[in-house]
Parts: structure tokens; C-alpha cells; sequence
């Protein structure tokens, strides 16, 4: 099998049908094109998404659904055509798509994740793009705060 | 902020060379025409919103604090992606 040199796990195996391939690479990082998933049981639902190119550059994500229950994909016709699915209608969360979002630290310290732009890999043949949503009015630093009051929607 | 209020089929110029047309002005939603040198990057805010947060994401973040966080948190874990049996 082949191995990569992780960030955070040292050198690791992983199978070929593993990887994760983003024709597009990441805004910013347009480069890298290749990624596996790191699933620790003892970090979950945080999951490791490590790139095959660059073995210092890792980002921390969380699935979508972890941190808002309600999460609605808006994917553009241009995402879901480079993810190879139905362009008329909204790709199933778990079921077509695994759908992440990373987490960074802001210059305050506090964590957010960037619910504006998922990483939305299609299961059946892990592609995947940085699908930035449309008509929606989810942020690129949703606070993930704890003791927060529940986010009441009008 | 400089504001303006244009009909559809009327225009703005930035600079001599940049010129932003009104193509529809619907309820929501407006249709833009950017006509701008090649050297001029035109792109949706939400991009540049995500290449800077993508680069934020990727510095160095301390993998024990963030669990700390999340530990305090409640975030769904069951199941972490849709209806898996």
C-alpha cells in the first residue's frame, strides 16, 4: 500500500480508492488536487483532511450535519457537474455526498467553522469540490462556541 | 460606500476602463455585466471569503485544543454522515 507523510499521524498507509480528488484543487491552495481522510475514533466527529502532495498542509473539518442539524445544500450547476451528479435537483447528504467544513482559528482564538464553502465529495467516486454556496446565508466563520443560546430562525 | 441607483440597461464606469452594467433587476436577485481589462481580476466576494478562511484553516491549530472545544460542544455524532446501518 501506499504511504504518505501526515501532519499530525507521522507516515500512515492508505489505499489508492482512498483518495480524494478535487479536479479544481482549493481556493488558495489550487495545487493540491489530492487528499485522504483521516477518521480517528478518538477525535470524532473532527476528522483529518490531509493532503497526499503537501504533508504539512491538514485541515481539521467537521461533517456539515455536526454542527447545524437543518444544514441545506445550495451546490451550483458548475460543482455538481464536476462532482458528476444530478444537475436538476440537490445531492442526499450521507447518501450521495459526505459534505464537510473546515475549522480555523480566527486572530481572537475562537474557533469557527466555514459553513459558506463545504467540501462536498461525492461517496461513489470520491470527487470532490469546495462548493461555495449560493443564495444562502451561511458564514465562512460560523462561531463554535460552547454555552452559546440556540440560533433561533425567523 | 459610494451609492448608486441604476435602472436595468444603465451602467456604472470605475475607473475609464471598468465598466458594470445592469442586465436584470429582479426581486432578489441582480444580473451583472463586468466588462474590465484582462489584467482585472473579477470574481464573487464568496470566493476570496473562502481562499482567506481555506488559508486561516490551514495554519498551525493545536489538535488537543480543538478537541477541547469540541468536547464542550454539542455536536452531533451519531451518525457523523446521514443514515449509515
Amino acid at each position: 500500500m501506499p504511504e504518505c507523510v501526515t501532519r499530525y499521524f507521522a507516515v500512515m498507509e492508505y489505499s489508492e480508492d482512498a483518495v480524494i480528488r478535487l479536479p479544481n484543487g482549493l481556493p488558495g491552495f489550487e495545487q493540491e488536487r489530492e487528499f485522504v481522510l483521516i477518521d480517528q475514533p478518538s477525535h470524532r466527529p473532527m476528522v483529518f483532511f490531509q493532503s497526499l502532495r503537501t504533508p504539512h498542509l491538514c485541515f481539521l473539518a467537521l461533517p456539515v450535519l455536526s454542527v447545524d442539524r437543518a444544514y441545506r445544500l445550495a451546490v451550483t450547476p458548475d460543482d455538481l457537474a464536476v462532482l458528476q451528479l444530478d444537475l436538476s435537483r440537490q445531492p442526499k447528504i450521507g447518501d450521495e455526498v459526505m459534505c464537510l467544513c473546515f475549522i480555523a482559528s480566527g486572530e481572537d482564538r475562537k474557533m469557527s467553522a466555514n459553513l459558506l464553502s463545504p467540501i462536498v465529495i461525492n461517496i461513489a467516486t470520491r470527487v470532490a469540490v469546495q462548493a461555495i454556496q449560493t443564495g444562502c446565508h451561511y458564514s465562512h466563520r460560523h462561531p463554535l462556541t460552547a454555552g452559546e443560546p440556540e440560533a433561533v430562525c425567523s | 460606500m459610494l451609492v448608486v441607483r441604476r435602472r436595468e440597461g444603465e451602467s456604472v464606469m470605475i475607473g475609464g476602463e471598468i465598466e458594470v452594467v445592469i442586465l436584470e433587476a429582479g426581486p432578489n436577485r441582480v444580473k451583472l455585466g463586468i466588462m474590465a481589462p484582462r489584467e482585472v481580476l473579477v470574481f464573487r466576494k464568496e470566493l476570496e471569503l473562502t481562499r482567506e478562511q481555506n488559508r486561516a484553516a490551514a495554519t498551525a491549530l493545536n489538535v488537543a485544543d480543538i478537541t477541547g472545544v469540541l468536547n464542550g460542544l454539542k455536536l452531533s455524532t451519531d451518525p457523523p454522515e446521514g443514515d449509515h446501518v
